[in-house]
Formats: structure tokens, sequence, C-alpha cells
């Protein structure tokens, strides 16, 4: 089977956020980037581990600039067999029809993304991507079977979990639970500088939102401790000064 | 009693990426390493990607249990056995599975030939993260490498393999009972048979991982006398002797090494320390290494990096412990600012107090300085395999010289820099809820393994700055003076090479003052201040690393094409200042003391004590 799995960059979980431009634009100075998790650990992981038990091949794909070359390179130093870098960017929809432009040529079984990417959360573009290919899309899954060209999936829903099935090709996003995380070794370091990463020029897309600006969130209120004994204070403070009761 | 609530008594941090990178790559230009035919199957990304992942390997399997295997010490069975934490086993398997047991051997060897520069900055990390499992691993490594170095191809295959693997252990045995820093008095007997093996008879004290439950086997690189050596340290060899020795037909057999007990310690608890008795039932077979009677001369070169790795490590636990206060001196509150008069004003956080951030700013200084030190020697010693002729001698040279001044500088300033964190959480600082205390009580051992501060002293005064007619003094002036000449580039740090000018002129002029004792062949009186000139070189040299941090800092910033915060280049520069305020002018007092020509350490009467 061919498996294509889509690969963000986002920022470091403990990069400091700011924005500049009136708030319009990310400001990236002194920031580090990382593979977007859900992609590395769940989609990516999952994909190569179908790919050892039944043969086939794994490609990476990433919609950017050459800096995302690094975190791509991470994603063939974990297994990936090659990569494809669209060089481009713009916003989800235009990331989703780069990809599934690439992926219509190129007949792939699953396409996997993560559940989300940790800096926007939209998790839009593995349900645009199937929409433009026309391909069943599950979201959330788990965890994932194949028993010849069936694949059963658990989703996480609300209080629960929802099993389905669907024949492939399909789109599928990924999240916690569906596989380990790896660590790259480093004969797998080693071997991603050899592996193939193409780089193709991006058709020509109008991106269709537009960032007005960014706000950060108010910050975090002081921590009150109120000892158990005293449950009297603990009211007056949520009457009077959480004024939630 | 538990914590409050409020304070996460686990630090996340332990470490510092950006540090790494800026040491490694931007202080110590490491990056042209990569140009040299022996490296140049690596580039500086897959350099970093590799001590990311060392980072994630260590986030997920090591530091986790830091406390947990300080509460759950390493145990004797009784029997033979020593009983170890279960995540021992995990660690080893996955640090060796990622490559780091084999990674700076060579290729031909089954390793990585990866540059000690960069392999040094993952053991850096385990070793912040839980130093004493980066022990196991650096152990098999040193091991694995004395056999490369100076063993047949045959004992490569035999044993090298499964150590890379994590199947097997490889220890350094050197200490006996009556012989700890002074080696020339081993006794362990290595009897010639007919066949390709020594019989060995003796015991082996305070052996670090000899018995464990990660590992199948035992590889114990062991000095023993062969009979009818000569005394001293000349008739010393080297031995391989495993603890199951391997059969003809590949099959394993007990070699009678026997281990007779494990040292409860009052740290690197998780950390086996054995007691290892060699040839009880006359059936322990050892496999000479190289040549008979070399053995102290290859051991040597193990020690000589093993030390250079102790004191890597003190620096890194140090760093750990600075990282853990600094959290916590942002997340709790006490007191008002002296000039605060109204009692109903909230008190400010830990880290706004002028004393807190002098006691941070110490323990950032030491660690750092003595983290950038380690890296230092660790080029040098990757410059080995690139160099030749007379440039690959000078840089051995500067190499031995630097090497017992990383480890006593970094391991005796690390216990201050660790006690400095305790202070700074004050009362929480000395309870087992946090690390801090753990990271003090195992960096006490730094100053006495691999040679005591007192043998690294002795060393440096007694040889290194001696050999060759003073050559390495030379070097290391002259490398210094570059600095130097660099750092005036910059009027900001002007002040600071002028300092360090100084500094360095008293070194050399006390340094002259201190050889008429030897001259005169007072040796005794030329040594007996040894530590103290250990002191003064120790904080002289760490003052050229700052400088030099401070050189790259404000080069960056001048060049603005670098992806650092502006608070993480302003912050090295700041800590240069003040490190040259509050630590560089303590050579001063060195210096003063070893002018003075009284000697108060040489009592015959010991009524005085
Ligand atoms: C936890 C731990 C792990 C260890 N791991 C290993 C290991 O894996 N392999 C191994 O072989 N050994 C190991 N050792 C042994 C260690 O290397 C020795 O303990 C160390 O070298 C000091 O020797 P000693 O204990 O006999 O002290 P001594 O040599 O008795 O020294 C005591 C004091 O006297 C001073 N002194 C000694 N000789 C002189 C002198 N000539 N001039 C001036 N001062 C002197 C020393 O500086 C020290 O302060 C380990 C020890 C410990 C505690």
């Amino acid at each position: 089977m061919k498996y294509l799995v889509c690969v963000n960059k986002t920022p470091d979980t403990t990069a400091k956020i700011s924005f500049k431009n009136d708030g319009k634009e990310f400001d990236d100075s002194g920031v580090q980037y990382i593979m977007n998790p859900y992609d590395e650990w769940y989609a990516l992981v999952r994909a190569l581990e179908l790919k050892e038990a039944n043969g086939g091949e794994v490609v990476l794909i990433n919609v950017g600039g050459p800096e995302n070359d690094t975190v791509i390179r991470k994603g063939l130093a974990i297994g990936g067999d090659k990569a494809v870098r669209i060089n481009g960017s713009g916003d989800s929809f235009y990331v989703a029809s780069q990809i599934a432009n690439y992926a219509k040529d190129n007949n792939f079984d699953i396409i996997f993304a993560g559940k989300e990417s940790i800096d926007y959360n939209g998790s839009e573009v593995p349900a645009m991507v199937a929409e433009l290919l026309d391909l069943p899309f599950i979201s959330y899954g788990i965890k994932l079977e194949m028993e010849g060209e069936t694949a059963t999936v658990t989703r996480d829903v609300e209080g629960g979990v929802e099993i389905a099935e669907v024949n492939t090709p399909f789109v599928i996003s990924a999240a916690k639970g569906m596989a380990e995380q790896r660590i790259p070794n480093m004969r797998g370091i080693m071997m991603a500088k050899k592996k193939p990463l193409d780089v193709v020029e991006p058709t020509s897309v109008e991106a269709r939102v537009e960032i007005s600006s960014f706000e950060l969130p108010p910050p975090k209120a002081e921590v009150k401790l109120v000892d158990p004994e005293n449950m009297d204070e603990l009211v007056r403070l949520l009457h009077e000064e959480a004024k939630v009761i | 009693m538990n914590s409050p609530q409020n304070y996460t008594n686990m630090s996340k941090a332990f470490s510092d990426l950006q540090l790494l990178e800026f040491l490694i790559f931007d202080t110590h230009r490491s990056e042209e390493l990569f140009k040299e035919e022996y490296y140049e199957h690596l580039d500086k990304e897959q350099a970093l990607a590799m001590i990311a992942s060392a980072h994630a390997l260590a986030e997920r399997d090591m530091f986790p249990y830091y406390q947990e295997m300080d509460g759950n010490p390493a145990k004797y069975d009784g029997n033979g056995k020593v009983m170890t934490h279960p995540q021992l086993k995990v660690i080893v398997q996955n640090a060796a599975e990622q490559g780091w047991i084999g990674a700076s051997a060579s290729f031909e060897h089954g390793g990585m030939q990866i540059p000690e520069s960069v392999n040094n900055a993952a053991q850096h990390i385990f070793q912040a993260a839980n130093n004493g499992v980066q022990g196991y691993l650096g152990l098999s490594a040193g091991a694995a490498r004395l056999i490369t170095n100076f063993g047949t191809m045959e004992q490569v295959e035999r044993y090298v393999k499964p150590i890379f693997e994590g199947q097997w252990q490889g220890t350094m045995a050197l200490t006996e009972p009556q012989a700890g820093s002074s080696l020339a008095d081993i006794k362990t007997s290595a009897t010639p048979t007919d066949q390709d093996y020594y019989k060995i008879k003796g015991q082996k004290i305070f052996i670090s991982a000899g018995q464990h439950e990660a590992c199948d086997n035992f590889v114990h690189l062991t000095l023993a006398r062969i009979e009818g050596a000569p005394a001293g340290v000349r008739g010393i060899s080297l031995f391989i002797i495993p603890k199951y020795r391997v059969k003809d037909d590949g099959d394993l057999e007990y070699n009678d090494v026997f281990c007779a007990g494990e040292y409860e310690k009052m740290g690197q608890k998780g950390y086996a320390t054995t007691h290892l008795v060699f040839g009880d039932d006359d059936n322990c077979r050892g496999y000479l290494v190289g040549e008979a009677n070399k053995g102290l001369t290859y051991m040597f070169q193990l020690m000589n990096e093993a030390r250079i790795g102790v004191g890597q490590t003190a620096a890194s636990v140090a760093l750990a412990a600075y990282k853990a206060a600094l959290q916590y001196v942002q997340e709790r509150s006490q007191g008002r600012h002296p000039s605060e008069k109204d009692p109903e004003k909230d008190p400010v956080l830990l880290i706004e107090h002028a004393d807190v951030q002098r006691m941070l700013l110490t323990q950032k200084a030491i660690a750092e300085g003595a983290l950038s030190l380690a890296c230092e020697c660790n080029k040098r010693y990757d410059l080995e395999h690139v160099l030749s002729g007379k440039e690959k001698d000078d840089n051995h040279l500067l190499l031995e010289l630097l090497t017992p001044v990383v480890k006593a500088y970094a391991s005796e300033e690390a216990s201050r820099s660790a006690s400095l964190a305790i202070q700074v959480l004050g009362g929480y600082g000395y309870t087992l809820d946090f690390p801090v205390q753990q990271h003090y009580r195992d960096i006490k051992i730094m100053a006495i393994y691999e040679g005591t501060t007192g043998i690294q002293s002795m060393d440096l005064l007694g040889r290194k700055v001696v050999i060759n007619n003073g050559r390495a003094l030379q070097l290391l002036t002259k490398e210094i003076s570059k600095s130097i000449a660099q750092a005036n580039e910059y009027d900001g740090l002007k002040p600071y090479a002028g300092q360090l000018e100084e500094a360095l002129n008293g070194f050399i002029a006390i340094s002259q003052h201190l050889f008429k004792y030897a001259q005169n062949n007072e040796l005794e009186r030329y040594l007996s201040d040894a530590n103290v000139y250990m002191e003064m070189a120790g904080h002289m040299i760490v003052g050229w690393q700052w400088l030099k941090i401070g050189t790259t800092a404000s080069q960056l910033i001048k060049d603005n094409k670098h992806n650092y915060t502006k608070g993480f280049l302003e912050g090295k520069i700041h800590t240069m200042k003040f490190y040259y305020k509050y630590e560089l002018p303590k050579t001063k007092v060195c210096i003063e003391v070893l002018k003075e020509d009284s000697w108060l350490t040489d009592l015959r009467d010991y009524n005085w004590f």
C-alpha cells in the first residue's frame, strides 16, 4: 500500500508566543520549530507500522518553504521513505489544495494527518483534502486496523468511542492513542540525508481567508490556596471575588 | 509532608538545547569539523537532530526516574547480584538502539563516527536528566574504546558489539582496597598460562556498574600485575575480564568473577558501586590487551577522557539544579523590597530579590562556564582526529593541560553551585520533595572518582604546566591572548579583556615563582599548595571561556543573523560581566596565598591538629 502523511511544522510547545505587524503576523524570532506532534507521533508512526507489517511506501508531504526541510527530514529519519515539499504557503484551503493536487496523481491508499496542528488548531486540512479528492474522511482516529483493503477505525467521540469501517482509499486524522512516539535514532538521521526530498512548485490557488489580527489570551489569574478545613472562606471567595456563585 | 501545591516540585527543564547549540556551534565552532574527511558524513542539521533526539529520550526515559532511582537505590542481594531499578534496562536498551553507546567509535569498529562535540552534547543532556544512568552508558563506551584502541580485532569483534548493543556492560576496574589514588600499588595478579589467557586473582573495590540487572554480561577492563613484572607503574598490564567468558562454540560460561557487595552511598544511589572478587575458585581468565606492562599508559588515555566526562557531568548536574532553582523563584513569593514599607502590599516573587539574583547568576556563571570548558576540551579531542604533525601535538598538549582543570574546577564549583540551588529554595530545598538536594549529593563524588581534586591539582602543577619545557603553558597563553584580541574588537568587552589579561599575567608570574621550588628539588614544597594553584588556574581559564562566550554573543548581536532570543544573548553578556566581578577576582586571592612564602602544611607534630 501507499501511504501519504501530511506533516506540518509548528512552534515548540515551550516557545513564547508574540505577534508583529499590528497583530496580523506571528513573530517567530527566537522560536524553535518542531514537527506537529499529532502528525509525528500518531499519523506518521501508524503509517510506518502498517508499512512494516504489510509492505508499501510512506511518503511525507509538507506545504511550505525551504525552512521546513529540517522538520521534514525528521520524518524521514523516523522512517518515511521519501518526501515532497510543495514550495508555497497560504491558508488551510491553499494547503489542502496543494496536497490534494499532488495526491490525485499518485494513487495513495491512505492519507494520514494529525487531528490538528498545535499552533492554529484548525483541524481543517485533512477534511478539505478528502473533500477535494472526493474521498471518505475519518477524523480523530485513535486506533486503525487494516484487514485487506478494509480499515476499522476507532474514533474518539464525546463520552465514548465510535467504531467505523471504511475501504481504501480514504483520509484519516490521527489522535493520541493511534501509535506511540518514536524517537529518531542516529542511523535514521544519517540515512535521512540520502532519502529523496522533492520540491514541487505549487499550483495557483487563491487563499480564501485573510487574518485580520491575533490576540493573546488574558494572563492567567493568580491562584489562591484555601485550607481544606476552611470551606467558609472558599464559599466567600467564590461568591465575592470570583462571583461564580 | 508535601510541599505547597502551587509549586511544581519537579522542575521540567533540566537542560537547554539553545545553550548547547550556542556553545558547540557558535562559541567553539564545531561545525568546521564536518569539513574534515573523518566527519564529512555529518552536517550541523543532523547533529542538532541527534541532540534533539537525545533530549526526547532523556525527557521520556531518564528524567522522570531521577528521583525515583534515588529513593530505590541499587541493592546487593547477598548472593552476587545487585538489584537495580527496572527502568535502567529500558534506558540502556533505548540509548543503545539510538546509537549513544557506540556514537563516537569509528565505522570500522561498528560505531557511528560522531564527533565527541556532538556525542557529549547528548551525554550532557543525559547527565543533567539522570547522571547515574549516564554513568552506565559512559562506562560502556569507555571500556569499548580501550578495546578498539589497544585490543586485537578479534577482541573488538567479541566484546565491542554486545557492548554497543547494550547487552553487555563495560567497566573500568582499577581501584583496590590499598590502591586508590596510588595505582602503582595495585596487587591483582595475572599468571601466564600456555593458552591465550592469564589466570587472574585479586579484588577490586568501588567498581561502578560492576554488576546490575540491566545487562547479561560484564566486561571488566582491569589493571593487574603479571607475575614477575617490575614494581610500580611500569609493571601494570591491562586485561579484559568478562564475568561470563565466551567458549569456542560461542556459548558463555562463568568466569569466576563474583560480586561480593555493593556500597551504599550519599548520592548516585541508582548507580551500582560494586566490590568484585576475581579468581576465588582459581578459574578466572583474563585476556591481555595490547602489550604487557603498558596497562597504565592505556588506561590513562581513557582516564583523560573520563576526567573531561566527569567535569562535564558536574557542570551538567549543576545546570539541572540551576534550572530547578530558576523555576522555583518564579513561582514562590516571599517578602517585599527593602524600600517597600506597606505591609499590605503583596509579597514579591523570590526572583526579584537582589541576593536571590546573585545566587542564580553565580550558578549560571559556574555551570555554563564549566560546560563551555568541557565543550572546548571535546572540540580539541575531535581535532586529534583531523590534525596532523606539529598542530596535532600542540593541540594534544593543550588538551592535556585543560583536562585536570575541567575535572577539578567543574566538580568543586558545581558543588558550590548546587549548594546555592538549595539555598535559593530555602527550607524546601533541603526537603526530598525537590531534586536540588539530590543534585548536591550526586555532585560530591565527581571531585573524588577519576582522581581526586588533590590528584588533579598535582597533575596540573607537577606535570602539565612543566612538560616539554612549559610548552602547554605557552600554548594556553597563546590561545587566551587570541581570545583577548578578539574581545578587544568590541568596545563593550575591552574592560573584561583587560581583566583577563591581568589574571593571565598573574598566573604566569606565580607559576614562575613556584617553579623555583621545583628547580631547587623541593618537590614536596612545590606541590604543597597545588590545590590553590588549581583554584587560580580554574577561575582564570573559566574566565577565558566567559570572554569567548561574551565575544560570541556580541558578534551574533552585531551581525543580527541568528535565531536566539535577545534575552538569551544579552543574558550571556550579563553573566560574563557577573563572572568578572564576582568570580575572576578570586584568582588574586590565590596568587596572594601562593606568593606568601611560609609553609604551614608540613606539620610533623600531629598533636597540633
Ligand atoms: C561511587 C564511586 C565510584 C567509583 N567508581 C570506580 C570505578 O568504576 N572504577 C575504579 O577503579 N574506581 C572507582 N572508584 C574509586 C575512586 O576512583 C577512588 O575512590 C579515588 O580514586 C580515591 O581513592 P581512595 O578512595 O582510595 O582515596 P585515597 O587515595 O585514600 O585518598 C584520600 C585523600 O587523600 C588524598 N591523597 C591521596 N594520595 C595523595 C597524595 N599522594 N598526595 C596528596 N594527597 C593525596 C586524596 O586527594 C584524598 O583527598 C569509585 C569510587 C566511588 C566512591
